[in-house]
């Protein structure tokens, strides 16, 4: 029989917690993207180390991909509970890999089950049960119809550092998958593998932001793990040696944002990464970046709350605090990358804003988006990479005495003296102050000073702000998506399935926005949809208190998973 | 570049807006003859004072600064440090701040060794917000938040930071202007986490702890005295429980500091380095 032609596929792997299923999974992905795939991947994982269901899937197709599939074509069980969780994803033709002897099934869909005696291939292969995730890799690798070379490199790439042992072990496993499917000619499809011109790269939204971080000159990072944020430490600590970052492991979330801000004011680019949790105990710090008026980066991944929540599953659940955290009033930037292209470009940004504007500026992320690994265009992302920052008005030297660090100027910003250069001194004022930095409680200076920091605001709007992205004819579509953030994914992939002309408008620079052009955007009689994963639409929210404009039609998901395309056509179907 | 204009590079700020009679004014006086003797100027120090009584220093000395959020400076100053090894960071606060509101980050600071000097201003009250009990009060103390007397038992400074870790341990009492002087050089001249306790009377809302009460607790360590040996240290430091407060450096030891630990810092000034220009070839990891 002949391999059928395939475009796109999702592949998909689950194993109790422990089982190496993110290798699998990884390894996959690079055999697809370095086989001329388009990938996109993404694990789910619970909050456990030992126990609970980790799964790992892959969309693989010959076009661009920007988020998940609801079916799933290939599904990789290490264990029963696998199947009895997805079955449901799968459609008639799907192929399902497992192994009769991890239990009896009773499958109710019309789908093809290919034994994969993974128990009797370890006992052959004298291998631990750990290495049934490899014999998998193997097999699916086979099952897509991939050369079975390509398998002996990765891993050798792979493992090499754990000497040749190992690499041997892990590649008679995934070999001896291979070969086991690869006579099934019945099931085999034949996806237009080839060899891409430029080695792809492959990154999630917390791999683009330490590239970009690093990238804009942050000489300092500091954290407190956790999840989704943690990765982004992990990296980052990883790279010091090369990028002679400093980066820290702090006390806690309060000292994390001091230290940050403690060399921030003494001359070095500074962030912090956390997520909601963390967040909240650095809120009475991001007031005196505001007052004291020290740049500071924020990286804030989202995870479903209140408190500890679903700590390894994804909300776009703190929009409204991160834009009003910190008690008082005083400017604050707020970019909300849409993917991970996008993250590389607002990160490199995000360190300028700091500086330019010295106040706080936070890149927000979530769950899905820091995890979601896609494959992108090296040569944006390197263009960005080697773009070299804009440090605004850091100085270095005086012209003039007695400098004045709080100086009243028209867009609002002072010049900002780098501490140590001889011939003055100032302080960074967490009290009101004079333009000289002491201590102040006089109202026409107190009044002087708050509204020199709120100008920089207007400053702001008008030469940074960027008006969201529109995609489609505003004009002639029938539904007008709104986003912001990651909800920008699926809203790509869900008006590639729809036949109704349809429009996009994606917001990155979320707050603050400029009122008037926002608001321009709105048309009455015009049916805008707001997609979000959160459940009290928060951007809805914001976009009343600061645009005026009220979005009628809201569809909103808070189970702690991302959206699927499916699920948006249903619910404009249902409503 | 301008002239640099000496008038400008005193460290004497605004006239101290302190109670008549406070220790802090002693205190003021010690760091400033402490960084005279050691020939700095305002542009070559950095200070961070925290929130408090003691804290407001902030405009009384002049120096390249920061005026923390309560509790924060010595979490601040170990980045502030870290990002300019090359000088010397002086932080200064109260009891509350330092022992109560960032206790957290004095554990810490101690086990880090990270290279700072921090005075603390010890007055067993939290002056600026009215005489409220402090982490240091004796048990049983009334205050406006304790009318019944403070049920916990008072930290012990000194054992506190010699049991965490930190290289160089001293108290000092306010009074005591030459010595006190004395301690800030030494610590700062000490290379690690120096942490100076100094007794601080409050006039205005500590009727128990006065000038007269540690003029007869205090006591000089004696001579034969071995600040290298940590035993010696811990006991001098107990004698705090039986009211008798010890004055002098009780500890003083060489351990690597943080920033002797960190490659990144070995030539330059993490400030004053040039940028990582090499990012594109991380993309590698994501091949
Ligand atoms: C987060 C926070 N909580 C409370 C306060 C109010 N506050 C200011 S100073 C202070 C205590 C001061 O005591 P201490 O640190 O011992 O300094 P002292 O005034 O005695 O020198 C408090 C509670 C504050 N500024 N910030
Ligand atoms: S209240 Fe106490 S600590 Fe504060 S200035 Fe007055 S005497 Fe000094
Ligand atoms: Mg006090």
């Amino acid at each position: 029989m002949m391999a059928k032609q395939q475009t796109a596929f999702l592949w998909k792997v689950g194993a109790p917690a422990g089982q190496g299923v993110m290798t699998t999974g990884l390894l996959f992905s690079k055999l697809c993207a370095q086989s001329g795939g388009n990938v996109f991947d993404y694990a789910e994982y619970p909050s456990l180390i030992q126990g609970g269901h980790n799964t790992y899937e892959v969309l693989c197709s010959t076009s661009p991909v920007n988020n998940r599939a609801w079916q799933v074509d290939y599904l990789v069980c290490l264990d029963k509970v696998t199947l009895e969780t997805h079955e449901h994803r799968l459609r008639s033709g799907s192929i399902v890999l497992f192994d009769p002897a991890a239990g009896k099934i009773s499958p109710t869909g019309d789908y093809t089950i290919i034994a994969l005696p993974l128990k009797e291939l370890l006992a052959e292969l004298k291998a631990n049960s750990i290495m049934a995730n490899m014999i998998a890799l193997g097999a699916s690798w086979a099952l897509v119809g991939g050369q079975r070379k390509k398998l002996e490199t990765l891993i050798a790439e792979q493992f090499g550092k754990k000497g040749a042992e190992i690499v041997k072990l892990n590649q008679n496993c995934a070999d001896r998958g291979f070969e086991t499917i690869v006579g099934n000619t019945t099931t085999t499809i034949t996806f237009p593998w080839h060899k891409p011109e430029k080695t792809p790269i492959v990154l999630g939204g917390n791999d683009a932001f330490s590239l970009a971080a690093a990238a804009a000159d942050c000489r300092f990072y500091a954290s407190y793990p956790m999840t989704p944020s943690s990765s982004v430490l992990a990296t980052l600590a990883a790279w010091q040696k090369m990028t002679d970052m400093v980066v820290r492991h702090a006390e806690d979330e309060v000292g994390v944002v001091s230290e940050a801000l403690g060399a921030s004011f003494a001359g070095v680019r500074a962030a912090v990464g956390t997520s909601g949790g963390g967040f909240a105990l650095m809120t009475e710090s991001l007031s005196y970046a505001g007052i004291g008026e020290i740049p500071l980066v924020v990286f804030l991944s989202q995870r479903p709350g209140p408190a500890t929540g679903l700590p390894t599953w994804t909300e776009q659940g703190d929009l409204l605090f991160a834009c009003y955290a910190g008690h008082g009033e005083f400017p604050k930037i707020v970019l909300a990358p849409g993917d991970v292209t996008e993250m590389v470009v607002l990160t490199k940004q995000a360190f300028d804003l700091a500086d330019i504007y010295q106040t706080p500026v936070l890149v927000l992320s979530d769950k899905f988006l820091s995890e979601s690994r896609m494959v992108l265009d090296s040569e944006v992302v390197e263009r960005e990479l080697s773009t070299p920052p804009e440090y605004g008005k850091t100085i270095r030297q005086v012209d003039e005495l007695p400098y004045l660090r709080y100086k009243n100027t028209d867009d609002g910003i002072s010049p900002r003296l780098i501490p140590g250069t001889p011939g003055t001194h100032y302080q960074a004022n967490s009290y009101e102050h004079l333009e000289d930095s002491h201590t102040t409680e006089d109202p026409e200076e107190r009044s002087m000073q708050v509204e020199k920091r709120l100008r920089k605001q207007a400053t702001y709007l008008s030469n940074h702000w960027q008006m969201p992205s529109i995609e489609g004819s505003l004009e002639r579509a029938e539904y007008i998506f709104v986003t912001w953030g990651s909800s920008k994914l699926v809203v790509s992939q869900a008006r590639d399935m729809m036949d109704q002309p349809t429009a996009h408008i994606h917001f990155t620079h979320v707050y603050p926005m400029d009122r008037e052009k926002v608001a321009a955007l709105f048309a009455p009689n015009r049916h805008y949809v707001l997609v979000e994963n959160n459940a009290t639409g928060q951007f809805g929210t914001l976009l009343r208190s600061e645009a005026g404009v009220d979005i009628k039609h809201s569809i909103r998901k808070y189970d702690g998973r991302a959206f699927y395309s499916e699920e948006i056509l249903a619910a404009l179907e249902s409503a | 570049m301008m002239d640099i204009n000496p008038s400008s590079l005193d460290f004497t700020g605004y006239t101290p807006t302190w109670c008549a009679g406070c220790g802090n004014w002693g205190i003021g006086k010690g760091i400033e003859l402490a960084l005279k003797k050691q020939q700095l100027s305002p542009d070559r120090v950095i200070m961070l004072f925290d929130i408090g009584c003691s804290g407001n220093m902030n405009d009384f000395i002049n120096a390249y600064a920061m005026h923390t959020l309560h509790g924060r400076a010595l979490a601040t100053a170990v980045g502030v440090k870290i990002a300019n090894h090359k000088l010397p960071v002086l932080v200064t606060g109260g009891d509350g701040a330092l022992y109560g509101e960032g206790g957290n980050h004095f554990l810490h600071a101690c086990r880090g060794n990270h290279d700072l000097t921090v005075i603390v201003h010890d007055n067993s009250v939290y002056g600026l917000t009215t005489g409220q009990v402090s982490p240091t009060a004796s048990k049983g103390k009334k205050s406006r938040s304790t009318p019944s007397g403070i049920i916990e038992q008072p930290v012990n400074p000194l054992l506190l930071a010699l049991t965490q870790g930190a290289t160089f341990v001293a108290q000092g009492f306010t009074a005591q202007l030459p010595q006190l002087a004395e301690l800030i050089t030494a610590g700062m001249q000490h290379k690690g986490l120096s942490i100076i306790n100094v007794l601080q009377p409050c006039v205005t809302f500590n009727k128990e702890n006065t000038y007269a009460y540690y003029i007869k607790n205090t006591y000089k360590l004696p001579e034969d005295h071995d600040k290298s040996n940590f035993s010696q240290a811990l006991e001098q430091a107990q004698s705090v429980f039986k009211e008798r407060f010890p004055l002098g450096i009780l500890y003083e030891t060489t351990r690597p500091t943080y920033q002797d630990e960190l490659p990144q810092l070995a030539s330059e000034a993490l400030a004053e380095r040039g940028r990582f220009e090499k990012s594109v070839s991380l993309l590698d990891n994501f091949k």
